[in-house]
């Protein structure tokens, strides 16, 4: 029988979603026993291949995340969001309350430790950014959602062993968080 | 009040008739979830999370809101309902910016706790980005509206319970917000006095306290040990919380009390400020005109010998502080006052409760009680400030004052010699000088008494007929007043002459600021002032650091020839005065009874071990007289809350005779 796979991927976020995962420390041997990794910031795969869990951490903020999360969706059987950004958008909506053209003049004239003096913004080669940063449930259907920012390692690992038991869960009260 | 019985959730609930659906339910120990309903405010059922069904009513109730009747049957925890309170979260998240990962509530917040008591592990509905304003204005305040969930929390306890009114709501729907004043932002606000109340209330983290946001969140911390207030004769309680042994916050805990949990700035940052604060950990000796750090041995030695010197040509002398506990103030009376039989002793706020005591004296003859319970002020129809000024003396009797001018429509009136502190809701609002005051009152007597004019004076008549009218009249005596004894008889007769009587007492309430002020009077008290004049060799003074002392008697100290100094903290200039300095505990170090103004006796617990090397009184004394050559005669002092005993209601108290002026 072969193993199912998974594939993540981190989107607008920190690092934190992953390194929680990782955080499940000896454990991840017996997980690698049942499952394969493919696509992941980890094994550093870029191309997704068809899995059977895809995992998002991270909001939606441009359009290559907007175009990898898409991807994830059609390349995966379930899809799980890691955490506040991809479930509630998280930090990354702090740049909500203005324009996307002044989120840029921001951060690239107007900050403080900004050194500019031609005043370029970049833009062309570069994914240019949606209105808003957005919980990726704006675009992707999600079948599970583990908030927490990070979720702790033991939730994720839970909710892994749950599908690999053929049930889709639903994160407990007792080990639900938002911070 | 007759007993109802409800059905609520197949259970058969008793509760009493006027009570809501949700005091049934709580009576009965059946959990209904709230967020705007707080024990002790006004129910508003603004947030709609404690809705439940009932029979033959195709409408959802706000439980906190209808009221119970016989015979309902009530259901709490339908699918229905835990979907509809589920929806109403997420619109709550939706409709402002709460992200908890950095927020510093996250943890101690209702509105999270319900969000994952309710499983929401996403938002259903478009949030709407709505940038609201963070008003970081307050020195010791912050208001982040895009936290705010509009409960109504702050507003009820600032205006029922605190009686300021400074926070209402502005505009409507998806732009209401609390706001401070009309319109103003909390640090430019007039009313705002600075208590905290509000953020104590908040369930989210919309006000937040600076200061405690610094250190620690409620679930940080280790352990939570109830108290009391120490910082004036109201005696607050307070429940302090205490992370990696240090005070994180404070917070009141009568919250179903009169006084609904409030605290003043006083209690809410004075005292875990104060664990900050430098310690004198050792004894120290003074050299020229620096200290060196000596033995307990040495120290004590040398203090016996100095004391034991001046106690032989009856020039010793002690001052200790009125904020200690009955059993502080009980032991130092031992060594003091029956074994060292001193002439001079007193103290720190002694010309006040001097005052006081004397004034009072003619009615506690009587066996009239002659003050009543701060909290009575809320059942009176008539309340008389005289020199008083309560927001700066005891500032929950201010709240006190405020809730029952503004909500309880008691008319308020002032005599002082400068303006009220009550701007804008005095009726009547009387200058006097303050040598003048005597004449006032006695002039209000005969006036009320007589039922006399007072001609010539338009708002001094206006008070004698106010005062006659009053059911329940209160007098508010200021420590101003208590100058002179004969100031607060002639206050105690205009009581009298006004028919102020309360179940427990004459309606006066003194303004004293130590903590501990009734024990004072009972035990250390001296019988006349003798700071500023006497020739003293060798002086002991005890001080909790917690109050500045005054300059007056910081100059009759400096006019002793050795001092002995104890004290916790380091603080200037009381320690430039000594040439002995012993560590002390700390107020949170301490255990024991304090007497409130209220006439209890409330428990004052360690809430913080003190450390090994610090000795307590009773040791520090022992080995002292122990050097000096005597040992301690213990007396039985009384209980403090048994000085002014009520055997004679106060309808039966007599006038006191006084000289004209």
């Amino acid at each position: 029988m072969t193993k199912p796979k998974i594939a993540t991927t981190w989107l607008e976020a920190c690092a934190g979603c992953h390194m929680s995962f990782l955080d499940i420390d000896e454990r991840i041997v017996d997980l690698l026993d049942a499952v394969e990794l493919t696509s992941t910031p980890i094994t550093d795969i870029k191309e997704i291949p068809q899995v059977d869990v895809g995992v998002i951490s991270g909001a939606l903020g441009n359009e290559e995340e907007l175009h990898i999360a898409l991807k994830m969706r059609k390349q995966c059987k379930i899809l799980i969001a890691w955490g506040d950004c991809a479930v509630f958008g998280g930090i990354n909506c702090m740049r909500n309350f203005m324009d996307a053209s002044e989120v840029l003049k921001e951060g690239y004239k107007n900050g403080v430790s900004t050194v500019n003096p031609e005043g370029i913004i970049p833009g062309g080669d570069v994914p240019a950014l949606l209105p808003k940063a957005i919980p990726i449930d704006y675009k992707v259907k999600v079948d599970v959602y583990v908030p927490g920012c990070p979720p702790d390692p033991d939730t994720i690992l839970y909710v892994f062993q749950e599908i690999l038991q053929g049930r889709i869960p639903k994160v407990p009260v007792d080990m639900m968080r938002y911070d | 009040m007759s007993e109802i019985t409800l059905i609520i959730d197949g259970k058969t609930c008793k509760g009493l008739q006027g009570d809501t659906i949700l005091e049934v339910a709580r009576r009965n120990d059946t959990y209904i979830p709230t967020l705007c309903y707080l024990k002790g405010l006004s129910p508003s059922g603004a947030c709609r999370m404690c809705v439940v069904e009932v029979e033959g009513s195709n409408k959802l109730l706000t439980s906190c809101t209808t009221p119970a009747q016989d015979g309902m049957v009530v259901s709490t925890k339908t699918d229905k309902l835990f979907n509809y309170r589920k929806q109403i979260l997420e619109l709550l998240f939706a409709g402002r910016n709460h992200f908890c990962m950095f927020c510093s509530q996250s943890g101690d917040c209702e509105l999270q706790t319900l969000a994952i008591e309710h499983g929401m592990d996403s938002v259903r509905y478009p949030y709407l980005y709505h940038d609201f304003e963070n008003d970081a204005t307050s020195a010791d305040l912050q208001m982040d509206h895009n936290r705010c969930i509009l409960c109504g929390r702050c507003i009820r306890m600032c205006a029922e319970k605190v009686g300021a009114h400074t926070l209402d709501l502005k505009e409507r729907g998806w732009s209401a917000s609390v706001i401070a004043d009309l319109g103003e932002m909390m640090g430019d606000s007039e009313t705002c006095i600075n208590c905290g109340a509000c953020a104590q209330v908040c369930p989210t983290g919309t006000i937040t306290i600076r200061e405690f946001v610094y250190r620690g969140r409620r679930h940080d911390c280790d352990e939570v040990v109830e108290s009391i207030c120490p910082m004036c004769s109201v005696g607050c309680e307070i429940k302090c919380y205490v992370r990696t042994r240090s005070l994180a916050r404070v917070e009141g805990s009568n919250t179903e009390g009169p006084d609904g949990g409030q605290l003043c700035h006083k209690g809410r940052w004075w005292l875990p400020e104060s664990t900050e604060r430098e310690r004198l950990s050792v004894p120290m000796i003074r050299e020229g005109s620096t200290f060196r750090e000596a033995s307990w041995d040495e120290a004590l030695t040398k203090a016996a010998l100095k004391m034991k010197d001046a106690w032989g040509k009856s020039k010793a002398g002690a001052i200790l502080s009125g904020i200690q506990t009955d059993e502080e103030l009980t032991f130092y009376s031992d060594v003091f006052k029956n074994t060292l039989n001193l002439k001079y002793i007193d103290c720190f706020s002694g010309d006040v409760l001097r005052g006081f005591k004397k004034g009072f004296q003619p009615f506690v003859e009587q066996g009239v009680h002659p003050f009543t319970a701060a909290h009575n002020i809320l059942e009176s129809d008539m309340i008389l400030t005289i020199e008083a000024d309560p927001q700066d003396e005891a500032p929950v009797v201010a709240s006190y004052i405020r809730v029952a001018t503004i909500h309880k429509e008691a008319k308020l009136a002032n005599i002082c010699d400068c303006t009220t502190p009550f701007k804008g809701i005095t009726d009547v609002d009387i200058r006097s000088d303050r040598k003048e005051i005597r004449k006032v009152l006695l002039q209000l007597v005969k006036a009320v008494s007589e039922g006399s004019e007072i001609t010539g004076n338009l708002k001094l008549n206006t008070l004698a007929r106010m005062l006659e009218k009053a059911e329940k009249p209160v007098l508010i005596l200021g420590g101003k007043l208590a100058d002179e004894a004969a100031n607060i008889t002639a206050a105690t007769n205009l009581a009298i002459a006004s028919r102020a009587f309360f179940a427990d007492g004459l309606g006066i309430v003194p303004m004293v600021r130590s903590g501990n002020s009734l024990a004072a009077i009972n035990t250390v008290l001296g019988e006349e002032a003798w700071l500023e004049t006497a020739d003293i060799d060798c002086l002991y003074v005890s001080s909790t650091g917690l109050v500045p002392e005054s300059p007056q008697s910081l100059e009759a100290m400096s006019m002793a020839r050795f001092c002995i100094v104890q004290t916790p903290f380091m603080v200037h200039p009381l320690v430039n005065m000594a040439d002995i300095l012993l560590p002390a505990p700390a107020w949170y170090e301490r255990s024991g009874h304090f007497c409130t103004i209220e006439g209890e006796r409330r428990r004052l617990n360690v809430i913080v071990r003190p450390k090994k090397d610090l000795k307590g009184l009773s040791e520090i004394f022992n080995t002292i007289t122990d050097k000096m050559g005597i040992s301690i005669a213990s007396s039985e002092v009384r209980p403090c809350e048994n000085i002014f005993t009520t055997q004679v209601p106060p309808e039966k108290a007599q006038m006191a005779v006084l000289e004209e002026v």
